[in-house]
């Protein structure tokens, strides 16, 4: 019994010594989880420092030497189309200015024309007045012309009838001269009325 | 044992066994290494590629393909982040800052494919390395734009009245010199990190589900929200590189001239 105790007491003994020595043993391996390892620090700046030196002079280079081409190209092609721009407006100013210029010689072409063309219509005017007038001259003399004739052939028949039938009546010749003066005046009487 | 979820341990979310060196050596080569050397690689052959890629049109010079893809990302650096917070005159720090952006991008967006499943950054030594290397970068362009007034500039910034410059220098100190790697790092590794965990947490608990009949009505909603969060891992993923690159950016724009 005794010896039963003892041989349970010494196991327990080992076993709680191997108990504290894996406790022991664990306690020199955990490692603060959070803490940063050597190892890791060491690979982490080995790799970090490669890529910065390859970004440096290999990596960045290709890359911003395109970007920045494509940039000046960009600001190149912008002053260009400032340039032509400019080139434009002036262009479109000169356009402008010779078109206001071609508008009032329009303009002052079309006055002269206005004014010569009322010039030569008021000659025309004038000169168809006159024509006219000289028309209504020569006609009022030829209706005078010819009333003064019919007047004179009239008086004449007149008389030579008026001094038939008289002569006819009184069977004696009369004064023709003297007839045809009395038969005139009468003829004029009767043409003012 | 969380809830009847048989979850990891951290340290079995975050540490890999080295594929080659002996444990705990210092040249110890194991998963996030070789993701560190993905993004190096899948970096330069993105470029390289984009480089050797013809333009769509030699009168127009446009670009097409992977070179569309790189330039839109360098204009996205050079306008969106340099332009914006340094300047013109900042863009010889172009190669520094793409550099930032790319590792960092690539190695978080490890987290979402498929055989890995990590991200690079969800480990400390990453982010502490870049926050060092950023650190000593911006301190550097300071001195070489400043000389050694950098220091005294970047602690007392010029126009603070003398009387409150004790209290202004150890804040300026602490903030620019201390706080700002710390920041910058811990940032970075514990998004993450938290963004790692929430996708192991939500995978473990589909496989439970899966195993469990009762709750086997529940499998769907949890992988619905496996599927969205490991969309929105990938944004954190672009996001968090943003942060990083914009903050660099900023810390070497105000190195440069003693008024920031």
């Amino acid at each position: 019994m005794l010896a039963s105790i003892l041989v349970l007491a010494n196991q327990a003994v080992n076993e709680a010594d191997n108990l504290l020595g894996q406790a022991a043993g664990d306690a020199k391996t955990v490692k603060n989880p959070i803490l940063p390892t050597v190892n890791e620090m060491f690979w982490a700046a080995i790799f970090f420092i490669a890529l910065w030196a390859l970004m440096k002079f290999v990596l960045l280079p290709r890359i911003t030497k395109v970007m920045d081409g494509r940039t000046d190209k960009v600001r190149d092609d912008l002053a260009a189309a400032e340039a032509a721009e400019t080139e434009r407006v002036a262009k479109l100013e000169q356009y402008e200015a010779g078109l206001a210029g071609a508008r009032a010689e329009a303009v002052a072409i079309l006055e002269a024309s206005r004014a010569e063309g009322d010039a030569e219509r008021r000659t025309q005017i004038a000169a168809a007045e006159a024509d006219v007038a000289a028309a209504r001259a020569e006609a009022a003399s030829e209706i005078a012309d010819a009333k003064a004739r019919a007047r004179s052939e009239l008086t004449g028949s007149i008389t030579d009838i008026a001094v038939g039938a008289a002569e006819a009546v009184i069977q004696k010749p009369l004064d023709r001269a003297a007839q045809g003066r009395i038969v005139e005046d009468y003829v004029n009487a009767a043409g003012q009325n | 044992m969380i809830f009847g979820l048989e979850f990891p341990p951290i340290e079995n979310l975050v540490e890999w066994p080295n594929l080659f060196g002996p444990t705990d050596s210092w040249y110890g080569f194991n998963k996030i290494a070789l993701i560190n050397l993905v993004a190096l690689v899948g970096t330069s052959v993105l470029f390289l590629v984009a480089g050797r890629q013809k333009t769509l049109e030699p009168a127009t010079n446009a670009p097409k393909g992977s070179r569309n893809l790189v330039e839109s990302a360098v204009a996205f650096i050079r306008d969106g982040i340099i332009t914006e917070t340094i300047g013109p005159e900042g863009l010889r720090y172009l190669p520094f800052l793409a550099s930032l952006f790319f590792f960092i991008l690539i190695t978080n967006i490890f987290e979402v494919i498929p055989f890995f499943h990590m991200p690079g950054n969800a480990r400390m030594a990453g982010p502490a390395v870049l926050a060092l290397l950023t650190w000593v970068y911006f301190i550097a362009v300071g001195i070489k734009h400043q000389g050694l007034k950098y220091f005294w500039n970047s602690v007392a910034p010029p126009g603070v009245p003398k009387a409150l410059l004790p209290l202004v220098v150890p804040i300026e100190l602490l903030s620019t010199f201390i706080v700002r790697p710390f920041s910058l790092a811990v940032r970075l590794f514990a998004n993450m990190l938290a963004g790692h965990i929430l996708l192991v947490t939500f995978t473990v608990l589909c496989i439970t589900l899966w195993g469990a009949s009762l709750l086997l009505a529940v499998l769907p909603f949890s992988f619905l929200m496996l599927v969205g969060l490991t969309g929105f891992e990938i944004m954190v993923a672009f996001l968090q590189a943003y942060i990083f690159t914009i903050l660099a950016s900023v810390y070497i724009g105000s190195s440069m001239h003693a008024e920031h």
